[in-house]
């Protein structure tokens, strides 16, 4: 049975075109993908994103435990920050992406993906023998809203935010009379804030941002702009660009991996080998020079060769153009500006090898 | 926008609509066009070319994903609609008068290839 997010009324009401994701029936779209893509780069956009899982970390050896887990070096996180990080098997593969939160001293948070909840508490609870810590899943407990624009921080600050907040940090907050854990992070490469509600309360703040939203013309968006707005700015979809056979120094992550970090991780001495003596297959952005669309699974070629396989493609609203995320053989010839081939209905179709982010992000990822 | 009259479609969401003149326009109805959501591509195949019914003529592709259209009758491909090919967005505001997608010429019996396709109000109900 797929599961319904405490939102499920608000977007029938709102006359949203409902699909399963990963176990969720959400909002794909209200009025066109197009329309809300450009809305949240133009103004702001509201999501629910309440599919995600929220896992908290408790407890004296918080620390020690998240740093056995992924590539990150938590013991630099400081209070109210936020870091991207990688939950990586003994091979270095990824079980999933994820931010982890600094909520105290020994208090973290970790935002999962939908898809991945149940592998990464099987995993968390497995690697966490002779740790004291406390796993808690409260997924169940928590709606979680996105504002997502460069009208958002307006907008939040008209709707009571208190303080200042920077990119990638973390506050508690009282909005409309509600208490709510708010952070300055998203994943349409655009400024916002993700925030954190018990279920009980979200269809009163719901409402309550697209009221004071609309004198920046906000609008509710679906899936279908999530997934076309985080592939301009080049973030990952797990499932698609990122499993548990790709390393994070393969899917171009490497820029989040210290290069000092002393405790040992998962999957530690795989890491360190590829960035050192480099991969056999990196990830690559598209760019179609005709009117096709390269989608998931597409074969990549070069020079008559198959090359690689495409993972992500949609059109990009904001270039006018087809775009595409791609794993390739990691071989020199294949870099910015050679064109290489996709294969689409049995013709191959020239795409030329692209900088990423596709667009100029919005928001700043600030490093430990 | 107006709807054709002689209008049939078929479940896979083609309409055939007879011009009465042993051509017949064939295009998507309204109802596939909503459900796609914003239509940024379409590949129409060549005139000349030919078709069995139920063969894969056409592709179209929304923001999202690409979906192939079938021939609701077997036919040689006589026009195309190439302002749908240049602007598939057309498609959204209107998919029967602008945004027909080919004209045909039969080459089967056209009386039995038609017995499984539905009358529009049919087909509407049969969404329900």
């Amino acid at each position: 049975m797929t599961k319904e997010t405490f939102l499920h009324d608000k977007h029938i009401a709102l006359g949203a075109k409902m699909v399963d994701f990963a176990g969720w029936e959400m909002p794909v779209q209200y009025s066109s993908i197009i329309e809300e893509h450009k809305n949240v780069r133009e103004n702001v956009g509201l999501f629910d994103v309440s599919h995600m899982g929220e896992v908290f970390v408790r407890g004296k050896d918080s620390v020690d435990f998240l740093n056995s887990i992924v590539p990150q070096d938590i013991s630099k996180l400081s209070y109210e920050k936020a870091v991207y990080c990688q939950l990586t098997n003994k091979q270095g593969g990824l079980i999933d992406d994820l931010i982890i939160y600094k909520l105290g001293i020994l208090e973290y948070l970790v935002i999962c993906n939908a898809s991945r909840i149940d592998e990464d508490l099987n995993w968390m609870v497995r690697n966490s023998k002779g740790f004291d810590v406390k796993i808690d899943n409260q997924s169940h407990n928590y709606s979680l809203l996105a504002v997502q624009g460069p009208k958002a921080d307006v907008l939040m600050r008209k709707l009571g935010l208190s303080d200042y907040q920077e990119s990638f940090t973390i506050k508690p907050e009282t909005i409309a009379g509600i208490k709510l854990l708010v952070s300055r992070t998203g994943y349409t490469g655009e400024d916002g804030y993700e925030i954190l509600v018990e279920n009980k309360n979200s269809e009163y703040l719901w409402d309550k941002i697209l009221d004071e939203g609309k004198e920046f013309d906000i609008k509710p968006i679906g899936l279908g702009a999530r997934d076309t707005l985080r592939l301009e700015a080049a973030l990952h979809l797990y499932g698609n660009d990122l499993d548990e056979n790709t390393t994070p120094v393969e899917a171009g992550l490497s820029w989040s991996i210290p290069k000092d970090k002393k405790d040992d991780y998962n999957g530690k001495s795989v890491i360190e080998d590829q960035l050192h003596n480099g991969t056999t297959k990196k990830l690559v952005g598209l760019r179609m020079l005709d009117k096709s669309i390269a989608r998931h699974e597409y074969e990549v070629y070069y020079n008559g060769d198959k090359v690689g396989v495409i993972t992500s493609g949609a059109p990009s609203p904001t270039l006018g153009a087809n775009i595409a995320l791609a794993y390739v053989k990691n071989n020199k010839e294949i870099c910015t500006g050679t064109i290489v081939q996709v294969m689409i209905r049995e013709k191959l179709h020239d795409a030329e090898v692209v900088k990423r982010p596709f667009i100029q992000k919005r928001n700043k990822v600030k490093l430990l | 926008m107006t709807m054709p009259e002689n209008l049939l479609c078929s479940k896979s969401h083609e309409y055939l609509s007879d011009n009465g003149d042993n051509t017949f326009t064939v295009g998507l109805t309204d109802y596939a066009v909503e459900q796609l959501g914003d239509i940024v591509f379409l590949e129409l195949p060549e005139e000349g070319s030919e078709f069995k019914k139920g063969d894969t003529f056409a592709t179209i592709e929304s923001v999202k994903a690409a979906s192939e259209i079938y021939m609701p009758i077997s036919g040689k491909i006589i026009d195309i609609n190439n302002s749908a090919v240049e602007s598939p967005e057309i498609l959204n505001e209107d998919s029967f008068e602008k945004g027909w997608l080919v004209k045909i010429e039969p080459t089967g019996d056209v009386e039995s290839e038609q017995a499984d396709l539905l009358e529009y109000e049919d087909y509407k109900e049969e969404l329900e």
